[in-house]
This record gives C-alpha cells, structure tokens and sequence, in this order.
C-alpha cells in the first residue's frame, strides 16, 4: 500500500509541476467550452441544432477532456521508460501492479478535478446564456463519468507501455481526434443517424458521451443512461485489463 | 557467509556474450569493485545481480537468495545506482529521497531521519528544495546515490558513480564512499584505475566479459609483474587479449 501511495504521490506532483498539463487538462476544455458557446450563439434557432447549447456541450467537453489525460498518462509512462527511473524502481520492492495502480490513481484523481473545472465553467456559461443546467445533474455527472475517465486512462497506459516517448503521443492524437468525433461531441449523431450513427455506436466513445449528456440532464432511461454508462464500465475494466497485462509482460521482458 | 555468490554467470544477447561464465564471492561488508574499458561486461554483471536482467546461464546469489528464483528477497536488500542518472526530475531533492524511503515502508520519523542523514552525507543541504531537473549533472548523480543509499541496502550496487564529476566532486564522493566501507556491502563498477586503488578491497579486472584477474592491488602486481595498478591493468588486460 505504501509503495502504490508513494509512487501516485510522485506521480501526481510531477504532473502537477508540468505546465502542459495545465494547458491541455484544464485551459483546453474551458477554451472548447467557450469556442463553441460562441459557435452556439451564431447558430440560427430556426436550425434547430442544439449540440452545442451548454446543457449538450459540457458533458461533451467533460469526455472530451478525459481524452487528454489519455495522452497524459501515455507520455508520463512512456518517458519514465524511456529513461532510467524505472530501471531503479524495477530493482526495489515495487511490483507491477504498484506501478499500475501508482500510475492510474492519480490520473483518475486529476480527471476529476478536470471535471469540476469543466462543469463550474459551464455553469457560469448556462448563467449567462439563460440556460438551465442542473447542478444535482453536474454533480451526478461526476461519478458517472469515472468509468469513463478509467478507460482513457487505461488506454494511456496502454500507449505509454507499446510506444516509445516519440510514437505514443501520435497514437493518443488519433484516438482524442477520432474518439471525440465518432463520440459524437462535436456534431449531433442521433439525428444524422445511417452509417455514421453505426460506425459511432460499434466504438466506445459514443456511449461516454451519451452517459456523460444523460447524466446531466437527469434522464435515466435504459437507452440513454443504464445501457451506455453499463458498456463504458465493461470497455473500462477490459482496457484496464489489457492495459494492466500488456505492462506487466513488458516489464518481464525488459527485465529478460 | 558471502554477500555475493557468482558462479559461471553467463548473458548472452543474440550473437554477442557480454559475460562469459565469471566466477567469483565478494565478503559480507566488502568494497569490490569491476575494472574494465568500454563494453567489458561490468553493468551486464550489475543488472543481474540486481535482479534487472536474468542471466543465460550460471548461478547468482546475493546474501544467499537466488537472484532468478528469490528476486523478491533480492530486491529488499539491495540498492542500485543506475550507470546513467536516474531522478525523479519534477521533485525536489528532498522530494526524491523521501519518495524512495516511502517505497520501503519506512515510518514517519524514519523517512525523516533518513531523509535528512543523505543530505548530509552528500553535502546538499543548499539544493535541498530544488526540483531534480534544475540541478547540475554532478549533484544529479549524487542525489542519484543517495537514493540508492537511503533505503539502508545490505549491499549496494554503483554503475560508474562518479562518471561525468569533476575533479573535486569526485573527491567529495570518494569521501562519502569511504564512510560506508565496512558498514555495507558495496560493488561498483569504474574505469579509473585512481578510482578502484583507493576505494576498493578487492578489485576484478574484466576484458571482454570475462574476469582477466581478481585480487588487492598488491596481488594484481605481483600477478602482472608491474608496480600500480594502471600498469598492472594494461599487462593484464593485454594478455587476455593475446589469447
Ligand atoms: N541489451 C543488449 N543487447 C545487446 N547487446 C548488449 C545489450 N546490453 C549490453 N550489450 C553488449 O554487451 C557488452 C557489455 O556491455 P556492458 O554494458 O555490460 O559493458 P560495460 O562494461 O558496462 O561498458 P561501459 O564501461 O561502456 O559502461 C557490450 O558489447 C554491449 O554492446
Ligand atoms: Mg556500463
């Protein structure tokens, strides 16, 4: 136990230190929030296209924050192996599942807090705009979101053990571009519907975001909020599983 | 008892052998140090008595746990200081030294302690609050030691400690060693000829992954045939090289 708390402490400060982190953790998702309350104002009522009014947006912007400490996590692992801190920690008491719960804890801890940020801005935007946002929502949302805030995390680790410092940022771009598409954070697609609606219900980012706008908006239905938050929770454990194995066999193989 | 066993230790990488089948014991609480140029053998030798790499071969034990089949039991009595530096480098000093006493368990008041003992040990009571990746290369390795020191190791392993210090840092080093000889195991690995003659008990020259000799300096002489250990070196690591 100690050594998993020592190892998330040195984890969490080390990204707290990092100004990047600040930029694209916090200053990113409260930019996006903003950017596209303006892009909301310009939409004509007429269109009828609500995917960007606040109640919509921020559990949108909330997943697509958690997308970020994916890449987060995977520059964070993949940098310590690259250097010799983790030769030196390989040859102390720590086991693979300290690294693992040592690198996911703290990251779930700065999701959260991601998230906070997220919602407290879009209530300010909600205050201005005169749009209802529950705040027993938001702070449902919150919880809900952990399961999805586990998976991007257990991607991260995932990128961070495959690739080296150079290639796993690259993998981790891709899935924050695709998954916020296909999530269906930046365009409404319920109502687009046919191949694209498809495509986005096979991939898991869709039903995040779909826990992620149900949950906020108090609607508790099995389509829109049991069956989703369930299939995030299972893609959670089984990335984190994968993730969790694919580590520990790397971490034999470094030490073959 | 032996603090090290190693007997016909062996690793091979593909189509290279980087140690070829050394024997030798190093004596609980001993200075032992692995004198060789570039490419002998000396980390391969370190990283599998730590534990960090299994060897192809042989038998290796460190105070008497098999370092393949008991690494666990290794790995609560050893220490290693990387051959390059490794930190923590958004810690500070104090930050990095508490975070390894907190791997091992320690309490409150120990971690404090010990904490405090390092720093003055290795002089950085002036760096004490600045963040690893600020500071020079020298301090770095020495915060990198002192890492390795804290957890209060029964045999400690440095890779080139004080590769890349200047003249007088050096020194301070060699000092900080010094104090410990006798109260711990300690095997390190160098290219300095002045390095190994005033730290070590025991020294082993290694030429190509094997072990070319093995005593004091007085026995590495008279073995050689030369005076120093600098000539000593070159007769001996020219002869295995003729064979
Ligand atoms: N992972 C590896 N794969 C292949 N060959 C390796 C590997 N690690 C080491 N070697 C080879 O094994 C030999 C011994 O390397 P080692 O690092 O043990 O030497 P060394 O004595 O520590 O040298 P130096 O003084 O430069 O640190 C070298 O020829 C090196 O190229
Ligand atoms: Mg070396």
């Amino acid at each position: 136990m100690n050594r998993i708390s020592a190892f998330a402490k040195r984890n969490f400060k080390e990204l707290l230190r990092d100004p990047l982190s600040y930029i694209f953790c916090l200053g990113f998702p409260i930019i996006m929030l903003i950017v596209m309350t303006l892009v909301n104002e310009s939409i004509p009522a007429e269109a009828g296209m609500t995917i960007f009014r606040i109640d919509n947006l921020a559990g949108g912007i909330a997943v697509f924050g958690q997308t970020f400490t994916m890449l987060f996590t995977a520059l964070t692992i993949s940098k310590d192996r690259s250097g010799a801190f983790l030769v030196r920690m390989y040859a102390s008491p720590m086991k693979s599942g300290d690294f693992i719960a040592g690198y996911i804890f703290p990251m779930m801890l700065i999701s959260i807090i991601q998230c906070v940020v997220t919602y407290t801005a879009g209530l300010v935007i909600a205050l201005i705009t005169g749009v209802e946002l529950n705040i027993g929502g938001l702070l449902l949302s919150l919880i809900c979101l952990v399961p999805s805030s586990v998976m991007f995390i257990g991607l991260g680790l995932l990128f961070g053990t495959l690739f080296n410092e150079k290639a796993a940022p690259g993998f981790c771009s891709l899935v924050i571009s695709l998954g916020s598409f296909l999530g269906g954070i930046w365009f409404d697609a319920e109502s687009t519907g046919g191949v694209m609606l498809k495509i986005c219900k096979v991939l898991p980012f869709w039903y995040c975001t779909k826990t992620a706008r149900s949950s906020t908006a108090l609607k508790f239905g099995n389509d829109e909020f049991v069956i989703p938050l369930v299939i995030t929770a299972v893609c959670a454990a089984a990335v984190t599983v994968i993730a969790s194995l694919a580590f520990r066999s790397k971490m034999k193989a470094d030490l073959s | 008892m032996y603090s090290v066993e190693v007997k016909n230790l062996t690793k091979k990488y593909k189509n290279k052998t980087a140690v070829d089948s050394i024997s030798f014991t190093v004596k609980s609480r001993e200075l032992f140090a692995l004198l060789g140029v570039n490419g002998a053998g000396k980390t391969t030798t370190i990283r599998m008595l730590s534990c960090l790499s299994a060897p192809t071969d042989g038998f290796a034990a460190v105070n008497g746990h098999n370092c393949i089949k008991n690494s666990d039991d290794v790995k609560k009595e050893i220490s290693i200081s990387p051959q390059e530096t490794s930190v923590a480098e958004n810690l500070t000093v104090r930050e990095n030294l508490r975070f390894i006493a907190e791997v091992y368990g320690f309490s409150k008041e120990k971690i404090k302690l010990r904490t405090d003992k390092m720093i003055n040990l290795f002089n950085m009571h002036d760096i004490a609050d600045s963040r690893a990746k600020t500071l020079s290369g020298g301090w770095k390795r020495k915060l990198s030691i002192a890492m390795a020191l804290i957890s209060e190791p029964k045999v400690l392993f440095l890779d080139e400690p004080t590769l890349g210090l200047d003249v007088l840092a050096r020194r301070e080093l060699w000092t900080a060693i010094e104090s410990l000889k006798g109260k711990i195991t300690i095997i390190l690995t160098t290219h300095y000829m002045e390095e190994a003659e005033k730290l070590s008990d025991t020294i082993a020259v290694m030429v190509g992954g094997k072990i070319a000799a093995m005593g004091t300096l007085a026995e590495l002489e008279k073995i050689s045939g030369q005076t120093g250990l600098e000539n000593a070196f070159v007769a001996i690591a020219e002869r295995s090289a003729d064979k």
